[in-house]
């Protein structure tokens, strides 16, 4: 494979360290048996993904097709995947049979899959998907979501070295919805690239989650939202968690195009230093065409509040459970999103167990 | 049960307590009284361990332990409890979390079995039925929007749930109606008026110690007890000002 990857000169990528992949990209996975059994949180369709292939024995497919996809992307890290992927393209007015989930293991090396998710008319579909192991993970997700078709995705990123470069574009048609929660919780590096386009009349997208970065990780979010059409909401609500020399750095756009009024347009981007070293870039942009819209923007970066930790340790808490108290709440609300409680609880589970290890 | 010797401590570098000496007892109550800026919320926080107050001299025990060598979450466990004059708000945690985790902090500390979902539920309702606090209040997260009133009643709930052994309480009275007053002082006498308990209030007024009778009344002025005696003290207080006695 021809590796050209983006440089740091580009405004787009300035925050990202890819500076490990063409190692990656040479390298072979380790192979082996890896025990998923924890992983998985319901019972509905569910495909396991080892370096990039599908483990027939412990897959159940359901409504989702594995094949060659329809996905195709000009993104520099996207592109790259192709060939063998998934789909799920459910018809008007179906609903998925139970919550699909897909786990991506890595054993090194590097592993690129595509995936497509179209969503006819009022259809509607919940779909985990979980990353774990070692190698460089690289995945495209097109998304089509009809007519009010509803979609929610929730993607844990959790891989312990290596790196996971995810990349999203989605188009929403009228009154459909995009919900996508991501965690990263994992010791990886990680990049996360999203395109949403609200192209239809009172479409609805929420793109958010809570990085927590620490050691020298590096966790990077850039995620684009486009309302092309009136009446559109979109809420991209962020919490992004450094702690030693790590960096955790989001870029959130939203563009209002000029005949999209009526736009409602929210971004909270918050960032929380556990140590001084730590790094937390943040970079908000709103773009607007458009003059009957209300676009509201906060970004915000600090440390744990010093009184509540006092009040918290005066009350019998030791530090460091106060401290991971005290970021557990600070993310939350960015995990408060996710519909299905088995999810939610699973990523407030992976959330504690990071915030645990902080001591 | 806490002895205070020739306490001296600094904020940001500026002498606040000056050689403060002070014992309690257990089953005594002792008020400390001053004019604002005397020292006394200072001395409350350097009992409490709050990083910024530098003891720079003296020593304090708690039965019989040295109270300026442990970390604040170990004061706690060993039985002190600090009631905050402003208590923090903390977002995104609810009261009975936060409550739960700081008492089973406690009892591992001590080496005592950790309370039960069930149990402390039962435990938190009991005690803030008696200080007139709802359970939905207690789901809330800590203090967000609460009234200062319900503030100081939420810290008095919070000490039922911990039940210390010393309490010490800075202007727990201010920003109460007298309803709340009069609340707040029975919860007081009900949660720490035992011979193995102790309070130390810290009071700017007379008011809540005509719920709350004290045994013992101190003056604290510039950094120093300049005065000591019985409750009729606080009444002289009240009547003359802290000019003439503090002088």
């Amino acid at each position: 494979m021809n590796l050209t990857l983006p440089s740091t000169r580009e405004e787009a990528w300035r925050w990202s360290d890819l500076s490990g992949l063409p190692a990656l990209a040479e390298a072979e996975p380790q192979g082996g048996v890896i025990d998923t059994s924890d992983l998985w949180i319901g019972d509905g369709p569910r495909l396991l993904f080892v370096d990039g292939r599908l483990d027939n024995a412990l897959s159940e497919p359901g409504d989702l097709i594995v094949g060659s996809v329809a996905a195709q992307s000009g993104h520099p890290l996207g592109r790259l995947a192709t060939g063998e992927g998934w789909t799920l393209d459910l018809a008007s007015n179906v609903a998925a049979s139970g919550l699909i989930e897909i786990v991506h293991v890595a054993t090194g090396g590097a592993n690129h899959v595509p995936g497509y998710i179209r969503l006819g008319e009022g259809a509607q579909a919940s779909i985990v998907e979980t990353f774990v192991g070692d190698g460089w993970t690289n995945r495209l997700t097109a998304i089509a979501i009809g007519p009010e078709a509803r979609l929610m995705r929730a993607i844990r990123l959790m891989q312990d070295t290596g790196f996971g470069s995810i990349r999203e574009e989605s188009e929403i048609l009228n009154g459909g919805s995009l919900v996508t929660t991501i965690l990263g919780a994992g010791a990886a590096g990680t990049r996360i690239d999203a395109e949403i386009l609200l192209a239809g009349h009172g479409a609805y997208a929420e793109f958010g989650g809570a990085l927590l970065a620490r050691g020298t990780q590096r966790h990077d979010a850039a995620v684009v939202v486009r309302h092309a059409a009136e009446g559109g909401t979109s809420r991209q609500i962020w919490r992004a968690v450094a702690d030693d020399r790590a960096t955790a750095s989001l870029a959130a756009r939203v563009e209002v195009a000029r005949g999209a009024q009526k736009t409602d347009g929210e971004q909270s981007l918050r960032g929380l230093l556990l140590k001084r070293a730590a790094t937390i870039n943040l970079k908000p942009e709103l773009e607007i065409f458009a003059d009957d819209v209300k676009c509201a923007h906060g970004a915000t970066v600090g440390e744990l509040d010093a009184r509540a930790l006092f009040y918290l340790e005066s009350r019998g808490v030791p530090p460091v459970e106060a401290k991971a108290l005290l970021t557990r709440a600070f993310v939350a609300d960015a995990l408060e999103r996710i519909g299905e409680e088995a999810v939610h609880d699973a990523f407030l589970r992976d959330a504690d167990t990071w915030l645990g290890a902080a001591a | 049960m806490l002895r205070i010797e020739d306490l001296h401590a600094e904020v940001d570098g500026k002498p606040i307590l000056k050689g403060l000496t002070l014992a309690l007892n257990a089953g005594e109550i002792h008020a400390i009284m001053g004019p604002n800026g005397a020292g006394k919320s200072t001395l409350a926080y350097v009992l409490g361990g709050r990083p910024g107050y530098e003891v720079t001299g003296g020593a304090v025990t708690f039965n019989g332990e040295d109270l300026l060598a442990m970390e604040p979450h170990e004061r706690a466990a060993a039985g002190l409890f600090l009631g905050f004059q402003y208590p923090v708000e903390i977002p995104g945690v609810s009261n009975v979390q936060f409550l739960r985790t700081a008492l089973n902090a406690q009892r591992r500390q001590r080496g005592e079995e950790e309370l039960s979902g069930a149990e402390f539920l039962k435990l938190a309702r009991t005690q803030a039925d008696a200080l007139g606090l709802s359970m939905d209040m207690l789901k809330r997260p800590v203090n967000v929007g609460f009234s200062g009133g319900e503030k100081k009643r939420n810290e008095m709930v919070q000490m039922g749930i911990i039940d210390p052994k010393l309490a010490i309480l800075d202007e727990t009275d201010s920003g109460l109606d007298i309803d709340a007053l009069r609340t707040v002082g029975e919860g007081i006498n009900r949660i720490m008026r035992t011979p193995d308990k102790a309070v130390l209030l810290i009071t700017h007024y007379q008011r809540l110690l005509d719920y709350v009778r004290p045994d013992f009344v101190h003056v604290l002025a510039a950094g120093r007890i300049v005065r000591s005696g019985g409750p009729e003290l606080a009444h002289e207080l009240e009547r003359e000002g802290y000019g003439a006695i503090a002088a």
